[in-house]
């Protein structure tokens, strides 16, 4: 029964990551570079959901359209202003450019918060929900159906719709897109606002359970760089399962031992995988990528 | 004569280190094929890539249907109407058929599944494997995919490089017989080949290039009966 309580917050919590790791992934793929600033991107989210519940004081899944049209546009600014002039250099230009970007966020929020930790209001309401002896957070159930619906609105469109051809295409090959008249620079700038927008629900859906700093950024791009290499680099169906994976560790492991022990435990698990592994977990299922 | 549709004067591609083309005159008309042949390195695919806007450091004029091309970018050369067929085919590879074909297209959902199927009467081959993802098809089959691809956005001047190499002998006919059918339907056929024999039995004109500069040109039929001149530009 403990176990499952557990389990039940780690999927949650995984959920939440799952996001994270999605955009991390697509920007991945589209660019051939880490995004060190999407973690920040997350600390931004939570506290943009503070900020607008300041004005607003309603539900946060009502704040959530918003933190996601407030946060692509903030995506938009971050490909114009760390992908954008790097584009025809090695991606680890860009990888460079959005650490220091991530600085940057951390000290913006620094400065307009503070370094208190705050919480965002709950999708719902707060509280919990009893199943069969389950204590279960409203907030974790609206946690896993929120992600839920974003990465299966994610995988819609970049399966069946055209814009999601073009943004596989261009992750694809970028050259060839251009020749056939796709408009690459537009497809990276969306693929930044996309992953922007997952960063920023994020941070909205784990500011209200778990508090949110500015420098907690920082956490989350470790947690996602890690769910992408259990999950194959560039891989998104492994890069979610990664992220479960992770915050499997965080709760279930967590409580068997402590948090420190099951830290341990998960940079030895990622070890063993690179070592054995280095294609990832899942590396082979999804078949082979440009 | 017809004002040609492509018209290239003095063009210059060069990379860090070497000139791949230089000083090439060309022009390719509506309704022809023109075969560019020439050994390995001869600059073919060089000036291809030049002509679409895929190399940074390019000069001398591109006049495309009576546009001045000079600065455009890739995307702009393709929505005036210029396909391309990379070399080595280069289709998406962890995308199906379908998707490869679906994403070229730049009309509404109708007229792409219209266009799709139009692709599907050409090369029957790739009906069958719509939806296996493009890195599972054979060399033939991707070379069909990315003719195919190019068609999607329907070309007034098609540049296709070195369709045939690596292929059957009967499927490198049946690309090159698809190439011959575009000319016939009005459109334009700039085919880069090693395979000279191949490439002067479909073109109507034939351009020889060496070293990046232009060595002959002609009619097809009159470049495929100088055997010796095929033969000292093949050799070296
Ligand atoms: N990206 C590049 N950087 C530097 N040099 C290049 C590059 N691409 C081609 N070259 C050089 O330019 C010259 C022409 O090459 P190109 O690929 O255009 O020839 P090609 O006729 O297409 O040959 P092939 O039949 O082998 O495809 C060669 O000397 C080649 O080494
Ligand atoms: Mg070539």
């Amino acid at each position: 029964m403990e176990f499952l309580q557990l389990a039940i917050n780690g999927i949650a919590l995984g959920a939440a990551y799952a996001l994270v790791a999605l955009g991390f992934v697509l920007i991945l793929n589209a660019t051939g570079a880490v995004n060190f600033a999407q973690g920040d991107l997350v600390a931004a989210g939570g506290f943009l959901a503070v900020a607008l519940a300041g004005f607003l004081p309603v539900p946060g899944l009502l704040l959530l359209p918003l933190v996601v049209i407030l946060m692509a546009g903030l995506g938009l600014a971050v490909s114009a202003a760390a992908y954008w002039p790097l584009r025809d250099r090695p991606p680890v230009a860009v990888f460079i450019s959005t650490i220091a970007l991530g600085i940057v966020i951390q000290n913006g929020l620094n400065g307009l918060f503070g370094a208190e930790p705050r919480a965002a209001p709950p999708l719902f309401s707060g509280g919990h929900l009893e199943f069969f002896g389950l204590v279960i957070a409203r907030q974790s159930l609206a946690i896993m159906g929120v992600a839920a619906l974003l990465i299966g609105g994610v995988q819609l469109l970049l399966k069946h719709t055209q814009l999601g051809r073009r943004l596989r295409a261009t992750a694809q090959d970028r050259e060839v897109a251009a020749a056939l008249g796709v408009p690459v620079g537009a497809m990276v700038a969306l693929t930044f606002a996309l992953a922007a927008a997952l960063a920023g629900v994020a941070g909205l859906l784990l500011a209200n359970q778990f508090f949110i700093t500015p420098t907690h950024g920082t956490d989350f791009i470790v947690k996602a760089y890690i769910a992408v290499v259990i999950g194959g680099w560039g891989r998104v169906g492994g890069a979610l399962a990664g992220a479960m994976l992770v915050a499997l560790f965080e709760t279930v492991v967590a409580a068997w031992t402590d948090y420190a022990v099951a830290t341990g435990l998960l940079y030895a698990a990622l070890l063993t995988i690179l070592v054995f592994r280095p294609q990832g977990l899942f590396g082979e299922a999804e078949g082979r990528r440009a | 004569m017809a004002e040609a549709l492509l018209t290239v004067a003095g063009l210059t591609v060069a990379y860090a280190d070497v000139r791949a083309v230089e000083g090439v005159d060309l022009n390719v008309s509506a309704g022809e094929v023109v075969a560019l042949i020439g050994a390995n390195g001869a600059g073919k695919s060089s000036l291809l890539k030049g002509l679409m806007g895929l190399e940074a450091r390019v000069q001398g004029n591109i006049t495309f249907a009576g546009s001045d091309l000079a600065g455009l970018s890739p995307l702009r050369r393709a929505r005036l109407g210029i396909g391309y067929v990379p070399e080595g085919r280069r289709v998406f590879p962890g995308m199906t058929a379908e998707e490869n074909l679906l994403v070229a297209s730049r009309e509404d959902s109708a007229a792409r599944t219209v266009r799709t199927a139009e692709m599907y009467a050409l090369f029957p081959q790739l009906a069958v494997r719509r939806h296996a993802p493009a890195w599972q098809l054979s060399g033939g089959e991707q070379q069909m995919l990315a003719v195919a691809r190019a068609l999607m956005t329907r070309p007034r001047l098609l540049l296709v490089d070195e369709p045939t190499l690596g292929l059957a002998p009967a499927t490198a006919q049946s690309v090159i017989r698809v190439l011959r059918g575009i000319a016939a339907s009005g459109a334009a056929v700039l085919l880069a080949e090693q395979n000279a024999r191949a490439a002067l039995a479909t073109a109507d004109r034939a351009v020889l290039m060496r070293l990046g500069r232009i060595e002959a040109s002609g009619t097809a039929k009159a470049i495929a009966g100088d055997e010796r001149l095929l033969r000292s530009l093949m050799g070296g």
